[in-house]
């Protein structure tokens, strides 16, 4: 049983003139020590997917249906009380704009504190401080953050700060939403080198939600491309990301430059994301896919399987 | 944080220097003679010419005369009332602690209930609650505080006869210790729900719209997605972020509170600074008029530093930059 | 445009004080006509209770109190309208050059409006009013030059970030003037918020002309709110009729130029509009 299951998830935010379908039949299986890079453009879809698993939703105005099973449990059915009890002891995250991730007004050693006894409220001043020093190592901290404020940190400390927070109780989910991309490359790349490293000594699995094709190419074991709220092709990095077989993951990987082979002409995917309020009854890429036949017009694509758990949601694989 | 507070003691010295300039000018171009202006009558008889121009140095020149008046000023020699011949500060003295207590009282009680009404309409954002309040703070706004004043005075004295029209404490008896304070008590409940109700609309929408905005920051998610129990990411978390505006907003607010609380000491003829003020515009009194106005702006400066330092105490990242 | 009209008639901050601003205006237009009496000639009947003749009453001179409500929109408006554009016109002027010239210039006066911040402007106008006497143009001057600092804050913040746009940087590297930069490009571009902020002030400005007048510093040659209600705190315990009015029509002044300014932010701030 993989460690996460995602079942036919739709997610749908209401507003009061229309209902914006974000996450559209997404199936996914994440297997335990797994590292998942989830891309896309903006408004893909891949952040909505990342609060959805962690149910960060506000309630009033989306609707989620589907399965996600983390452990074999529903994480849509279990109760706000059993939900808590879960939380970054199960599942944990590290948000894009870490600067904001903390209280600008309590110390970041406090405020730690406070996060590792909502799980464990009985253990002593001693140990927590014990704890988070420890983590603060791990992840190249100085001892001297803990008494200092968010604002005192560069956006890479706070990063790493962020990075020590989320393990803090060991968790054996991480979800890394657009976690480096605010950062400056250099630093965007030692903390991946970080992360990577920290990995071989713990139980995790991590699931990195980005817009930078090279971030998932250099750090994660799999790939999974979203567009307009679908899952497009997925499948391990060597696959995927070298021998594409949808259109769309061929021309964002045309977008990106290559960091080595031969030089190549950098073009870019004409048109714009779809508009997601609209019911597709088409294959969602079809207006701006240069090689769609009649078909792609017609019908939305099956999820094709290749050997390799190698996934692809396109009409033109296989015959036409 | 040291930069910053004396940033603030700069501006508050230069704001009362500017009252000094401010009213020292302010009599001296007055139109017509300055003497008429403070003697206060047309025809000033004279003696009353001889005794001011020396007082003032009016023969000197205004440089000199200037300088004077600041020294005078320093001394806390705030001039002389003209009317009663007693000096401004003696006057004022008399005067201060009434219009201090209603103040304080009626601040403080605006701030709490304000912030409470605040947060609690912040948290059932969008109810009929939350649009009634929000309704009521603007009517209120557009209340002017005297007219309130005067329309309870006509519900609870005038018609029910349960409350003290005017006064600070019943002339007729007199009361000793515990209900002498009581008396007071009794007296105060008018004007001080008077000045609540005009200042709670200001608490409330700063706190509703802090709460607001705090509760969409990012870190709150965080906490949330730790499994942090809802009531305590608010009480611990998002209630301290969110009162920093309130604070900011006492002190800004109090330079408006002072002349609303004159005007309503007015109408309650309650026995303050606001009365005398109005006397002093009656008898034409303007060395009085002007005193008054250089002691309050003082102390609005003296009041406002305060604030300011405690507000750097509660936001690190004041004392940070 | 029809995107202007849909949105101003989906703001109902907007749509209600226009509205209140419409009936306003036709009022003291129409003054003459409206008012059952002259608000000045003291009538045999004093202190009458509010009856078909006199249908707000009268005050203790006998004066009817309707029209004297009626004429008293002019003062009001008068004050409110005139004391705002003064302020705001000062307030744009200072606030543009301070944000547009910045370094010395910007530091000197946002010293000058930190300190006005710090001042009780209430008897700032209140002093110089009794000194100077309190003609309907004194009070408008006075409450006009002393209370611009709000809008020059908010056009200083306008014209810093205006000043790094691309169309300002290039208006100056063709060679225009800083003062034709200022009053073609920063002044132009950066106004709409300010149009909110002045119609606040024509609130602030009706309630200050109302206090002052309350005090017995008003023109007193003209009819005014807030002289009514001072009139009647004499006569609160047999003639309610006399203040009541005059207040409610201030809170209804206040109160429409207060919900245009709300509904004007509203539109140009769409993010603040929804309270969630």
């Amino acid at each position: 049983m993989a460690l996460l299951e995602i079942k036919n998830l739709n997610i749908t935010y209401k507003t009061d003139k229309k209902e914006i379908k974000a996450v559209k039949d997404f199936s996914l299986d994440v297997e335990a020590k797994d590292s998942i890079g989830i891309v896309g453009e903006s408004g893909s879809g891949k952040s909505t997917l990342a609060m959805g698993i962690l149910k960060l939703l506000p309630k009033e105005t989306t609707k989620i249906t589907g399965k996600i099973l983390f452990n074999g449990v529903d994480l849509l059915k279990l109760s706000e009380e059993k939900l808590r009890n879960l939380r970054w002891r199960d599942i944990s995250v590290v948000f894009q704009k870490s600067m904001n991730s903390l209280s600008p007004v309590h110390k970041i050693g406090f405020q730690m504190e406070d996060i590792y006894r909502v799980h464990e409220p009985n253990v002593s001043d001693e140990e927590v401080r014990k704890r988070i020093l420890e983590l603060f190592k791990f992840v190249n901290l100085s001892d001297r953050v803990y008494t200092l404020y968010p604002h005192e940190l560069s956006g890479g400390m706070m990063q790493r700060v962020s990075i020590a927070l989320s393990l803090i109780h060991y968790p054996k989910l991480l979800i890394l939403d657009e976690a480096t991309t605010a950062l400056d490359v250099v630093t965007q790349g030692q903390i991946l080198d970080e992360i990577m490293k920290l990995e071989e000594g713990l139980d995790l699995t991590r699931m990195m939600i980005t817009h930078d094709i090279s971030v998932v190419a250099s750090s994660c074991k799999k790939v999974v491309v979203m567009y307009g709220g679908c899952l497009l092709e997925s499948g391990y990095v060597q696959d995927v990301l070298i021998n594409p077989k949808h259109p769309y993951t061929q021309g964002l990987l045309d977008s990106f430059p290559a960091l080595t082979g031969e030089k190549k002409n950098l073009r870019g995917i004409p048109g714009s994301i779809p508009d997601l309020s609209l019911e597709y009854k088409s294959c969602i890429f079809a207006n701006r896919c240069k090689k769609a036949r009649d078909i792609c017009f017609k019908k939305v694509p099956e999820t094709k399987i290749l050997p390799n758990e190698w996934n692809v949601a396109c009409h033109l694989l296989g015959g036409f | 944080m040291k930069k910053y507070i004396w940033k603030k003691i700069f501006t508050g010295i230069l704001t009362i220097i500017f009252s000094f300039c401010f009213t020292f000018f302010l009599i001296r171009c007055a139109p017509g003679n300055p003497i008429k202006i403070l003697a206060g009558t047309d025809n000033p008889n004279p003696e009353l010419i001889e005794h001011l121009t020396i007082k003032y140095g009016l023969d000197k020149p205004v440089s000199v005369q200037f300088i004077n008046y600041l020294k005078n000023i320093l001394k806390g020699d705030f001039g002389y009332s003209y009317i009663s011949n007693e000096s401004v500060t003696k006057l004022i003295k008399e005067r201060i602690f009434p219009t201090i207590l209603l103040t304080l009282t009626s601040s403080i009680l605006s701030l709490v209930l304000g912030t409470f009404f605040g947060v609690y309409a912040a948290r059932k954002v969008g109810t009929c609650m939350d649009k009634f309040m929000c309704g009521l703070s603007y009517i209120i706004d557009a209340t002017p505080g005297f007219w309130l004043g005067m329309i309870l005075i006509l519900i609870f004295s005038s018609t029910f006869n349960i409350l003290p029209t005017s006064g600070m404490y019943d002339i007729r008896e007199d009361y000793k210790g515990a209900y002498h304070v009581l008396d007071v008590i009794k007296h105060m409940i008018l004007p001080c729900i008077t000045l609540c109700i005009i200042q709670i609309p200001l608490y409330f929408r700063i706190a509703r719209s802090s709460v607001l905005h705090i509760i969409s920051e990012d870190f709150v998610l965080t906490f949330r997605a730790t499994g942090m129990k809802e009531d305590r990411i608010f009480n611990k978390y998002v209630l301290r972020n969110a009162i920093i505006p309130t604070i900011t907003m006492f002190s800004l607010s109090l330079a408006f509170t002072i002349s609303g609380v004159a005007l309503i000491e007015i109408v309650f003829a309650w026995p303050g600074m606001g009365r005398l003020i109005m006397d002093a515009i009656k008898n034409r009194d303007y060395p009085l008029l002007t005193g008054i106005y250089l002691m309050i702006s003082i102390s609005i400066c003296i009041v406002m530093i305060i604030t300011d330092i405690v507000y750097a105490l509660i936001d690190p990242r004041i004392r940070y930059e | 445009m029809e995107n202007i009209f849909t949105k101003i008639s989906f703001n109902k901050e907007l749509k209600i004080g226009v509205t209140f601003l419409i009936i306003l205006i036709l009022i003291a237009i129409f003054a003459p006509k409206i008012a059952t009496h002259d608000p000045y000639v003291l009538n045999d009947d004093i202190i009458a209770k509010p009856s078909s003749r006199y249908i707000f009453g009268t005050d203790g001179l006998g004066r009817d109190v309707f029209s004297m409500v009626i004429y008293g929109s002019r003062t009001s408006i008068k004050v409110g309208i005139l004391a705002a554009t003064i302020s705001s016109i000062i307030g744009t002027l200072i606030g543009g050059i301070a944000g547009y010239m910045g370094g010395i210039i910007d530091r000197i006066i946002s010293e000058i409006i930190n300190m006005f911040l710090m001042l009780p402007t209430f008897f700032l106008i209140l002093i110089v009013a009794a000194i100077y006497g309190g003609s309907l143009k004194n009070i408008i001057i006075v409450i006009g030059l002393t209370s611009w600092t709000g809008t020059a804050r908010l056009m200083r913040a306008q014209a810093m970030s205006l000043r790094e746009r691309t169309f300002v940087k290039s208006a100056k590297t063709i060679g225009e003037s800083n003062k034709e930069i200022l009053f073609k490009h920063i002044i132009p571009n950066g106004m709409f918020p300010i149009i909110s902020d002045s119609t606040m002030a024509v609130s602030s400005a009706i309630l200050s002309e109302a206090g002052l007048s309350f005090i017995g510093i008003g023109d007193p040659n003209v009819v005014s709110w807030g002289k009514i209600i001072a009139h009647g705190r004499g006569y609160l315990t047999n003639g309610w009729w006399i203040c009541t009015f005059a207040g409610i029509a201030i809170i209804f002044t206040v109160l429409a130029f207060y919900l245009i300014g709300e509904g004007i932010n509203k539109l140009l701030n769409p993010k603040f509009s929804r309270s969630n």
